[in-house]
């Protein structure tokens, strides 16, 4: 019989000792609130508990999320994938193909039932039956729901399947719809973004590994521990925002100083990500430090949520680049005109009243 | 108010007055009729508010389209932070304005009430609604006297100033969760709002149409005080400054 | 019953019917159906797009400045051509001339993205089709060792204890059970056929390129902040030049960023030569009787040209442009994607209509139509959500089938190769004999360019050679950029009509990309600022589109034809020949050109 590698095993091989794992036992007793005498069972478990499966489901979407998860730096995602998890199905890195792929989710589906992990990146479309998405000669939706129906948790990688994402921009002509919408009954946990950052995506896994249990998740489901703050708020070009330095336009003075894109429409002050803190591609840079305004990618609806370039949203019916300013400021003038009119014929009716009260 | 036939005094009225003796007609004398309307928590809140508001625009809509770009070190500015302390400062007056207000509205007279609801099933109302619209359209010369708002200033006000300053005071606290984190208590009193009206930006969006909607209104506020305060039959500058609403005749309705 | 298509090659449909769906290591979503005679080699084969997403539609109505985001997201694996492809179209009909160092600066983006994604295409997607990982498990670490040094001998990571670390660490993985992503492979199939000590190589590269790939995508971030999916701009690019100003440390690209950006195109250039290529070279070596899978590249072959030195002039064109027809290597036919009677997208066998008596008409991208009506055949089995066969004479997949001049072309690197090798390019035609006369003496073969370029190695072989191009052009492109900046110019974006004021009323362009899959073209109308149709025709619409109107195959398809399978429950040989051409799903299948009514109709549910 093949031998199962333990969690256990893993954290051995990560450099953590004999001693550092009891502890650690100790600890998660400790935060489950449960007393000394389970730590013995705990280390048992950790000790015998095999890779969490993980099923890795691909529906309308670009593949964008599976390319970032590849660049994670830490943990590296070869220790990941040959040492944390078990990425028992996922089409873009798996060898079969045909049915012998489809083979492995019901065999995981029926071994591990209740016990893995729903990774989705993509969503399913609704319009046309499903058939915008085929897997296997069905509809996406299908398999998404039965490979749902076992799992213990789901993963919705990306603004694909967290919120809907580009094919979700006005129109949606697929009927594009997140997963959340679909599956009802499972706890999900979305790590959305354009793609989300790799070591975040990483984070999230590891976090559950580690800790045997769900992040703790915000009112959207995100999970807190990279969500819960805008990009704005830990931009490192912040002082030049509360300074009133601005880039005023691509390439002029304050864009090679390193001034605010708040004017070139940049959409940290109202995107929840950790790109300013957690960076892209091990730290390196992020958008903003490229030089673009962030373009807002892992909130709700960005397509849709007007131009990166500008920082109101435009308003159709209103010619081009009506924005609520153009808007608000031709009402103004409007009912001031209109006031004045209406002055001005009130102190015509003023007079004729007058005249009428002399009599 | 026990209404004589003519507005107009006669020169009887004005025996034992220090008018005592002189004539009624040439004096245009009338009887002038005056009740305390605006209590003064209620003018001290009307004008604090309309300072607030001043500043929430202003501050708002340079947060919004924030002026030239300063050159030389972060450090030696504070422009857009000493906009946005403004604004919340200003925020948080008019918030704590408008709660003190609906304290009020518990507390005061009648008509400290008249801002929080419109009398719906009322056909008096609607009957007033549409005669100052009528006036305002001159159609009508005169609207009956009111002593606190007419139905038309009345339904203006709910919507566009309390509906719509609520709608801010929610929209805002929510967004300033963004700079509190969620787990503050604005995050967990008004944070549900931001993704309830389509996510940050969209709470953005709306937040800034409602300074709009507050600017239009505050144009026609001042237009039509002023005007009525000219051409109705009742006082309405002064009524917000001393409380006390003067009427300019006796007339029935 | 046997078919000849007018393209010349011979479909018979009457053998047992193999389904493999989904396709996997690729982008997207695909299905193959195809026909084994009774020795069980491919006589027909179907290839099927199996998702849409209708981007062009969601295009419609918005701002051309911000297209770039949108098309960026047709695929992230090329992530950044498709943003490149909008910009240029958007500066081509704007007649938008961007500045010297935003010029290299994409370049040099470009070249980074096709590097990748040529390296995680082969090790990442394509090497198990050649690579048996638990076969590893059996070599002799010395042995490894012995072959890395003498296929790559100046590849520092050599030694036996190196590959005897890798081999443990995949024994742990493989008795642990829990196969992961090897699970169900075809590991006994008697087609993989490289000795132990090969596998263990390969494998051992297989995590070396997956630690490395996440290096050279640095110079992504920092020029477009962020990799998958960098920023882009209309005008030039966002990343700001400050050298030695004021808060010169602040600024998008400064002395420390350049040097950061040199250090990984010199660490890529090591690799693609030291790793890559080699490797390529020694895996096909154990394959040199496995010449199939060359399909319509031995026929017609197109690509519109790219990687100019100067900005604007086709004819610096480091891999020039053209067309083979017939397969006349001494012929090549001019492209040019503005003329109406070249580039054209046929419909007849994909599920879309162009209205009533135009089922069979070709459409210029700038005059596309695209009405989805998904459909299946009268002969197809199965029922219109449970599709068990497709039936090829109906319509049968969501790509259309591209055609120039009503050619059917392949494109790719394979196909950009052989029209540079045929123009004799200078660096093409060295670095193709020096990597066959090294795959001639370590296979013992005499192979021609004309019979080793047109086969599934072949194009495997033209990605590794253009990934080192690549390479050797960024260092190029930085030693420009440097020459550039060193001349006082730090311009890195023309806004000068970056309002839409400055506009024409209507404009219309065209942007072209030698994109890692081959060549990329978007089409675009703006009328009063916004965009009217949008259109792109991209690399794997070519290779993966359906039968045209008169029956012609596509690349896909062509490629099959011919080639036996060691055991058709196992779709080996499929697979090795299909991500030759590393399809990619999702950018083949969004095509669409939005006409006002259509979108009724889509949202019909």
């Amino acid at each position: 019989m093949a031998v199962l590698e333990t969690f256990y095993d893993v954290m051995r091989r990560q450099g953590i000792t004999r001693r550092s794992f009891v502890k650690y036992c100790s600890l998660t007793a400790a935060a489950l609130g449960l007393g000394p005498e389970f730590v013995p069972q705990i280390a048992h478990a950790m000790e015998t508990k095999p890779r969490t499966p993980v099923l890795w489901l691909h529906g309308l979407e670009c593949t964008c999320c599976s390319e970032s998860f590849i660049r994670a730096a830490h943990p590296l995602v070869k220790d990941v994938i040959l040492s944390m998890i078990s990425l028992d199905y996922d089409d873009t890195l798996m060898a079969s193909a045909g049915h012998q792929a489809e083979a492995i989710l019901d065999e995981v589906m029926e071994k591990y039932h209740g016990n893995y992990i729903l990774a989705v990146e993509g969503n399913p479309p609704l319009n046309e039956d499903g058939m915008y998405c085929i897997i296997g000669g069905k509809p996406f939706v299908e398999q998404l729901k039965r490979v749902a129906s076992g799992a213990k948790a789901i993963i919705s990688w990306g603004s694909c399947a967290s919120y809907g994402c580009v094919q979700a921009a006005r129109p949606n002509p697929t009927q594009a719809t997140p997963v959340h919408k679909v599956i009802l009954d499972k706890p999900i946990i979305k790590v959305p973004g354009c793609p989300p950052i790799a070591e975040v995506m990483t984070g999230v896994i590891t976090y559950m590994q580690t800790f045997d249990r769900l992040p703790e998740l915000d009112r959207q489901g995100r999970p807190k521990m990279f969500y819960s703050q805008r990009i704005h708020d830990k931009c490192y070009r912040r002082p030049h925002f509360d300074a009133g330095q601005y880039v005023e336009a691509f390439d002029d003075e304050g864009a090679r100083k390193g001034y605010c894109l708040y004017k070139v429409g940049c959409k940290g002050p109202t995107t929840y990500n950790a790109c300013s803190t957690v960076r892209w591609n091990d730290g390196v840079s992020f958008p903003i430090q490229s030089g673009h305004g962030c373009i807002g990618c892992s909130e709700d609806g960005f397509w849709d949520k007007g131009s990166w370039y500008a920082r109101l949203q435009d308003v159709s019916g209103f010619g081009i680049e009506a924005s609520a300013d153009k808007v608000g400021l031709v009402a103004a003038g409007a009912v001031g005109a209109g006031l004045a009119a209406h002055a001005a014929i009130s102190a015509l009716s003023r007079v004729r009243y007058k005249g009428d009260d002399a009599q | 108010m026990s209404a004589p036939d003519s507005a107009i005094l006669t020169d009887g009225d004005l025996k034992g007055t220090n008018l005592d003796g002189l004539k009624a007609r040439p004096l245009r004398a009338r009887r002038l009729t005056t009740v305390y309307v605006y209590e003064a928590p209620v003018r001290l809140w009307h004008w604090m508010t309309a300072a607030a508001i001043v500043v929430l625009a202003a501050t708002g809509y340079l947060i919004g389209s924030p002026p030239p770009s300063l050159s030389g070190e972060a450090s030696s500015h504070f422009q857009m932070g000493w906009i946005r302390y403004l604004h919340f400062a200003a925020a948080w007056i008019f918030a704590v304005g408008f709660a003190g207000r609906v304290a009020w509205a518990f507390m005061g007279n009648v008509y400290a009430r008249e801002l929080f609801f419109i009398p719906f099933w009322k056909l008096e109302y609607w009957k007033e609604l549409l005669d100052e619209v009528l006036v305002y359209a001159f159609v009508k010369k005169h609207a009956k006297t009111v002593v606190g708002h007419n139905a038309l200033a009345r339904t203006a006000l709910f919507f566009c100033f309390t509906l719509t300053g609520l709608f801010m005071i929610v929209t805002g606290f929510a967004l300033y969760s963004d700079g509190t984190g969620i787990d503050s208590w604005e995050g967990h009193v008004f944070g549900w709002i931001m993704p309830w009206l389509g996510g940050n930006l969209s709470t953005h969006f709306l937040h800034h149409w409602g300074m709009w909607v507050i600017i239009l209104f505050v144009m026609i506020h001042i237009y039509t005080v002023s005007r009525e305060d000219i051409m109705s039959r009742q006082s309405l500058i002064s009524a917000m400054t001393n409380g006390y609403r003067t009427f300019r005749d006796d007339r029935p309705d | 019953m046997t078919i000849q298509t007018p393209n010349g090659f011979s479909l018979d449909n009457a053998g047992r019917r193999i389904v493999v769906d989904p396709i996997t290591r690729i982008e997207g979503h695909m299905r193959v159906e195809v026909n084994v005679d009774a020795q069980n080699i491919i006589r027909n084969a179907v290839s099927t797009g199996t998702m849409w997403r209708g981007l062009e539609v969601i295009l419609k109505g918005r701002d051309p400045r911000d297209a770039w985001a949108f098309v960026e997201r047709i695929c992230g694996v090329c992530t950044g051509c498709h943003a490149l492809a909008s910009v240029r179209a958007v500066e081509d009909a704007l007649d938008i001339r961007i500045p010297t160092n935003a010029f290299l600066i994409r370049q040099i983006m470009a070249k980074v993205l096709a590097w990748h994604d040529h390296v995680v295409h082969f090790y990442h997607l394509h090497a198990l089709d050649w690579v048996n990982p638990v076969n590893a498990l059996k070599a002799d670490p010395r042995a490894t060792s012995a072959l890395q040094q003498s296929v790559s001998p100046d590849h520092p990571k050599s030694s036996p204890g190196y590959f005897r670390d890798v081999q443990n660490r995949l024994k742990k993985f493989v008795e642990s059970g829990q196969l992961g992503i090897f699970k169900n492979g075809y590991w006994d199939n008697a087609s993989y056929l490289l000795p132990p000590e090969a596998d263990l190589m390969a494998v051992t590269h297989y995590l070396e390129a997956l630690d490395f790939q996440k290096e050279i995508v640095k110079i992504h971030t920092i020029l477009g902040g962020k990799n998958p999916h960098p920023n882009y701009m209309v005008g030039g690019v966002p990343c700001a030049i400050n050298i030695d100003g004021d808060m010169a440390a602040g600024a998008p690209l400064n002395m420390e960023r350049l040097n950061f950006i040199q250090q990984k195109i010199q660490d890529a250039f090591e690799f693609s030569k030291n790793v890559y290529l080699p490797d390529v070279l020694a895996i096909a070596s154990y394959y040199k009787g496995w010449l199939y899978g060359g399909g319509l590249a031995a026929s017609n072959l197109m690509d519109y040209g790219d990687y100019p030195t100067v900005q604007g002039d086709k004819s610096t064109d480091r891999l020039p442009g053209g067309a083979i027809i017939g397969g006349n290597w001494n012929e090549i036919h001019p492209v040019d994607p503005r003329d109406p009677q070249q580039v054209q997208e046929f419909v007849t066998h994909s599920w879309y209509e162009y209205g009533k008596g135009r089922e069979d008409v070709g459409l210029h991208p700038w005059d596309g139509v695209t009405d989805p009506h998904y459909a299946l055949g009268a002969g197809a089995k199965g029922t219109r959500t449970n599709i068990v066969e497709v039936d090829e004479n109906a319509k049968y997949s969501w790509v259309k089938a591209p055609r120039w001049r009503g050619h059917a072309c392949e494109v790719g690197p394979l196909a950009r190769y052989i029209l540079a090798y045929a123009k004799g390019v200078p660096y093409v035609k060295a670095q193709v004999d020096d990597a066959l006369g090294r795959f001639n003496s370590l296979a013992g073969t005499a192979l021609t360019p004309q019979q080793a370029l047109p086969t599934t190695i072949g194009r495997t072989l033209a990605r590794a050679l253009e990934a080192h191009y690549c390479a050797q052009q960024l260092l190029d492109d930085y030693d420009a950029l440097i020459a550039n900046i060193r001349n006082g110019d730090l311009a890195t974006a023309n806004v000068s009509k970056w309002d839409p004021s400055t506009w024409p009323k209507e404009a219309k362009g065209v942007g072209i990309v030698a994109a890692p899959r081959g060549g990329l073209g978007h089409w675009i109308r703006i009328r009063d600022g916004r965009i009217e149709n949008y259109q792109c025709v991209v690399p794997s619409t070519w290779n993966g589109g359906p039968r045209d109107a008169r029956g012609n195959i596509g690349a896909f398809e062509a490629s099959l034809l011919g080639t036996p399978m060691s055991n058709p429950e196992q779709p080996v040989e499929i697979l090795r020949t299909l991500h030759s051409f590393d399809p990619c799903m999702a950018c083949a299948t969004h095509v669409m050109a939005p006409d006002g009514e259509e979108l009724a109709r889509v949202t019909v549910r």
